[in-house]
């Protein structure tokens, strides 16, 4: 398998009181196609600082990154542009739509910036918007959406350009129980469906829908496990009735 | 909860006699130690000694009777290494998981941290388990509110876990 | 803590956290009070001394001066009449408990410089006059002899002291002495010059050639106050047969009073129209600053709440850190009136002595400290009375007012092929009406300021001196400088207000940019390049410009028009430099808003986006 997301020791640092902070610590880090990785870790531990680095919303005072097989951790503000606009997707716990555009105009959005034709982008965004069960409410501005519809619209505007990845930060931080369960569904049929996926989260529930879990402790990451198969069906459900007692 | 486990446990680290061994499992337990019955200990004691895990010898005494003091036999110590290792997660396991924490620090006979996250986990894959398992259903039936009840227990199991390892690397830094 | 203090302590907090936006309101304000100031101070300044020389000469509550035009002798008999009638008439009047005069005047010419000008010689009894007994400050009074005793103003111009000769009608008179006069205003800016004679002198003057041109009469009444009535009672005086050419004028001590320093009252004039423009303008300015600073304290506002405080202890925490601005403003406004009125007073050629600072009134303050007070309170009431009216949680979280419905212009611009991040601008401004109105509204106080700056610049060509004519050398000459002066002034308001605009324009750009940061970050985040949010920022703001404009121009022609009504000559624009202006403002806004705009494209992306 190809890996679509490749860090090799990325390092970030912020002055702080005394000795600089080292928000990310020397992180090491694949992601190949078609793969789910969550990163979990206690608030504070740089997940989000990480995830901003892979994006290129800020760049690593130290180390490689490489998306699609290019380097990317040196390119300029505008290059980085370029190149997120057609292969990352973002996602935000605040979702971060634009508010004077309907849904339907945000989620076009990236098409138009890479030169789709408007009618195409319309069209695609459209589609997408369908999939996710949020085709009624298009012609509506952000405000008038509910935070689950939001991020579900936020969802499509990630994968319109088919991304090679698709970041997300906290993804259901904002929602309700329905709404997160409803993105949580999302995710896993995404992941199914071969999309690369990397979210960074605190939640377990979200966290277990990966195949692989990275934790990550004062900007570094400390354990990786793969999540596969836990214990049987069976032995699960049986588990479940047990009255508790002596074996 | 196992208490032939637990008493084992409280043996890895030195021989005891029975009155000691509920000193060390009330001080274990803190407030919950006062659901125990006190005679438990004592029948546990007898029937692992029948069992073969422990064994037991007369201590003289200056002024008073002959006391009892148990050991681990070599059989014993490789039980508490298997309870160390399992990894099954019952409804009243946290009373368990605690003690089996508190050995674990107490015996050094293994480490703590690794204990924490291996069982965290397991627990996660357990909860992806269910997820799967939820996806199935429709989301309105009974099948699926029982499946919310337990994921719901387990990630409140997983973050208990986690404030767990938070104590001991905190305890570790000291 | 009690609630006072803590109100006050969040306002000093307030205050502290954004210096720089407190720092401008603050400059903005002082700019409004100190014109204001200065003008309200001129008004005042020249009263005192005029007061001082009219107490100290024992000047007349009520005069009475018959003018006729010396080369016509059918009129003599009837002035003669009429001087009889007048004497008769005014010094048994009830009330009047001084008289001086009838004083006939001579008119002729002085040498001053190469030329000649204008003479008025008063002809007096050396005796002291109960009424206007003129004050010598070198020299004597009249007496022995032919000297002649010269006006303070006139003795200036020559530089005459007394024994130097002056050369009147041709022939050299010496100077007794000099001294002033409230009952005529100073040489060279009242014309013609005066001196006064003995009925010797006159007689010699006679003969070489200056002939009567009429007299004068004055009074003084138990009760100055009622001047007025007097001289309405004593209307008949007055009336003259229409064919003749006599002019009879009764004027009352406060009559002459204010108009004895008119140069000053256009320099006063001009200075208040200036600051009432500027005021308004101020608390557009300042009411954009002001909502700036409350969209990001609405927050503040909502935790406020949230904690249990009252909508009214919320206003009254905006207000005190609002008013203690202004209150600082209007003490700073008035201290520069005080400063700078004595100075600009000075230069001014018809004061009579030197000037004093005038005393603070009641009124002045008030008026200074309503002005700064109302801009603080027009431009905190609304957005704050908002934000308390908004939903506790709403507050909270941020953000500001939602957009409307979308609508169709952004379409038509993107069919027709404008690129994305244009159309993304006009998205951005449409369906935002409320913010476009507003920035629109700053603006267009903005260019309607250029346009009246731009009118001044014209008006001064009108300024035009008329072609010197004999006789009128000298006061030609001081009345160019005063003319000097009002170029100066008005050359320096069109200065200021065209630094207030660019004030102004900073400010709407600023606040534009900081309004749009997070959509720029989430546009960044999408991949839009930092160039193309720059472009979308300030596409979105060329539509308020369009509209300010629109607005300003004739704003600005009309605020123009309304000042003129003083001594400013009416300007003309011609069309082609509106044209200009119309052109130029959007250009010079965009490169105004791409500062901000490109500072803001250059931070990292990440803080803007992370949930508060």
């Amino acid at each position: 398998m190809s890996m679509v997301l490749e860090a090799r020791g990325l390092v970030r640092r912020y002055p702080g009181d005394g000795a600089p902070i080292r928000a990310v610590d020397g992180v090491d880090l694949v992601v190949e196609a078609g793969e789910a990785v969550s990163v979990m870790g206690p608030s504070g531990c740089g997940k989000s600082t990480l995830l901003h680095l892979l994006g290129g919303l800020e760049r690593p005072d130290a180390g490689e990154l490489y998306l699609g097989g290019a380097r990317v951790d040196g390119l300029s503000e505008t290059r980085w542009a370029v190149f997120r606009r057609r292969n990352v997707g973002f996602v935000f716990q605040a979702f971060h739509l634009v508010d004077e555009l309907t849904a339907v105009e945000n989620v076009e959005l990236p098409a138009l910036l890479v030169g789709v034709s408007r009618r195409a982008a319309r069209h695609r965004a459209m589609e997408l918007l369908e999939r996710l069960g949020v085709a009624e409410r298009a012609g509506r501005l952000p405000d008038h959406l509910s935070g689950g519809e939001r991020q579900r619209v936020a969802v499509a505007r990630a994968l319109i350009n088919q991304p090679l990845v698709v970041l997300a930060d906290e993804p259901t931080g904002n929602l309700d129980s329905r709404a997160t369960g409803d993105i949580l569904r999302l995710f896993g049929e995404l992941a199914r469906a071969g999309q690369a996926l990397l979210l960074v989260t605190h939640d377990a529930r979200v966290a277990s829908t990966a195949d692989r879990l990275l934790t990550m402790r004062d900007g570094a990451i400390v354990a990786q496990t793969r999540l596969g198969a836990g214990t049987s069906v069976a032995g699960l459900l049986a588990g479940l009735a047990e009255l508790g007692g002596e074996r | 909860m196992s208490m032939r486990d637990v008493v084992l446990s409280l043996l890895a680290k030195e021989p005891a006699h029975g009155y000691e061994l509920r000193q060390r499992l009330a001080q274990a337990l803190g407030p919950a130690g006062g659901a125990l019955n006190p005679g438990q200990v004592y029948v546990t004691l007898s029937r692992l000694e029948r069992a073969g895990l422990v064994e037991a010898r007369e201590v003289a005494q200056p002024s008073q009777p002959d006391k009892k003091v148990y050991e681990l036999t070599a059989a014993g110590l490789e039980r508490v290494m298997d309870w160390f290792n399992d990894l099954t997660w019952s409804k009243v396991a946290p009373l368990e998981f605690h003690l089996k924490l508190v050995a674990a620090a107490a015996t050094r006979l293994t480490d703590p941290v690794a204990l924490v996250d291996s069982q965290r986990l397991e627990l996660l894959r357990e909860l992806r388990q269910l997820q799967e398992l939820a996806l199935r259903e429709s989301p309105d039936s009974d099948g699926a509110l029982l499946l919310e009840g337990a994921s719901l227990r387990l990630q409140a199991d997983i973050r208990w876990l986690e404030v767990c390892q938070q104590r001991i690397v905190e305890r570790e830094a000291r | 803590m009690r609630w006072p203090g803590l109100a006050v302590r969040l306002a000093a907090r307030n205050l502290r956290r954004r210096p720089g936006q407190a720092l401008l309101l603050l400059l903005t304000l002082t700019i409004a009070t100190g014109v204001l100031g200065v003008a309200m101070s001129l008004y005042g300044s020249a009263d005192e001394p005029w007061n001082r020389t009219w107490r100290a000469t024992n000047g007349f509550h009520v005069s009475f001066t018959v003018y006729h035009p010396p080369d016509e002798p059918g009129d003599r008999a009837l002035v003669a009449a009429l001087r009889r009638r007048a004497t008769t008439q005014l010094t048994g009047a009830p009330g009047v408990v001084a008289v001086g005069g009838p004083w006939s005047h001579l008119y002729g010419s002085i040498q001053i410089g190469g030329g000649s000008e204008d003479l008025t010689a008063e002809v007096r009894d050396p005796r002291p006059s109960e009424v206007d007994q003129p004050l010598v400050t070198s020299g004597r009074w009249l007496g022995e002899g032919d000297g002649v005793v010269l006006e303070s103003g006139l003795a200036a111009t020559l530089g005459a002291s007394p024994g130097d000769t002056v050369m009147i009608q041709g022939r050299p008179f010496s100077v007794r002495g000099v001294a002033q006069t409230v009952s005529r205003g100073r040489f060279p800016l009242s014309r013609p010059a005066q001196v006064w004679v003995t009925p010797e002198t006159a007689r010699q003057l006679r003969e070489l050639g200056m002939a009567e041109e009429g007299f004068v009469l004055q009074l003084r009444l138990a009760d100055p106050t009622r001047a007025a009535e007097f001289v309405a009672a004593h209307q008949s005086l007055q009336t003259v047969p229409s064919s003749s050419s006599i002019v009879p004028y009764l004027e009352t001590w406060q009559q002459r009073r204010s108009e004895s320093h008119s140069d000053i009252d256009i320099v006063a004039g001009t200075l208040f129209a200036a600051g009432a423009l500027i005021a308004v303008l101020t608390i557009a300015t300042a009411s954009v600053l002001i909502a700036g600073r409350m969209a990001a304290q609405i927050r503040q506002v909502g935790t406020l709440k949230a904690v249990g405080v009252t909508p009214r202890q919320v206003i009254v925490v905006l207000l005190v850190e609002h008013l203690a601005i202004a209150a600082v403003a209007t003490a700073v406004g008035l201290g520069i009136g005080r400063l700078l009125a004595p100075p600009i007073a000075a230069t001014s050629v018809t004061l009579l002595g030197r000037p004093q600072p005038p005393p603070l009134t009641v009124t002045r303050v008030a008026i200074v400290a309503a002005v700064a007070v109302a801009v603080v309170l027009l431009g905190t009431v609304r957005p704050g009375l908002r934000g308390i009216r908004q939903s506790t949680l709403r507050s909270l979280a941020t953000g500001p007012r939602p957009p409307r419905r979308p609508g169709r212009l952004a379409g038509l611009a993107a069919r027709a092929g404008m690129p994305l991040p244009g159309v993304l601008g006009l998205r951005s401004a449409w369906r935002r009406p409320g913010r476009l109105l507003t920035n629109a509204t700053g603006l267009a106080l903005g260019v309607a300021m250029i346009v009246v700056a731009l009118a001044l610049r014209d008006s001064l060509e009108l300024l035009e001196l008329r072609p010197p004519e004999p006789g009128h050398a000298a006061s030609d000459a001081a009345v160019a400088v005063l003319y000097d002066q009002i170029r100066a002034i008005i050359l320096g308001t069109a200065g200021l207000l065209l630094v207030l605009a660019t004030l102004n324009a900073w400010i709407v750009a600023t606040f534009a940019a900081r309004d749009a940061a997070r959509n720029q970050a989430v546009l960044r985040a999408v991949g839009a390049t930092p160039r193309q949010t720059v472009i979308a920022l300030i596409v979105s703001q060329l539509g308020a410009c369009a509209i300010a404009v629109t607005l300003g121009i004739p704003l600005g022609l009309g605020l123009w028009s309304l000042m003129e009504g003083g001594d400013l000559p009416e300007a003309n624009l011609p069309a082609t430099s509106l044209v200009l202006l119309a052109a130029a403002v959007p250009a010079v806004f965009a490169v105004i808003v791409s500062v901000p705009a490109r500072l803001l494209a250059r931070q990292p992306v990440a803080p803007l986006l992370t949930y508060e």
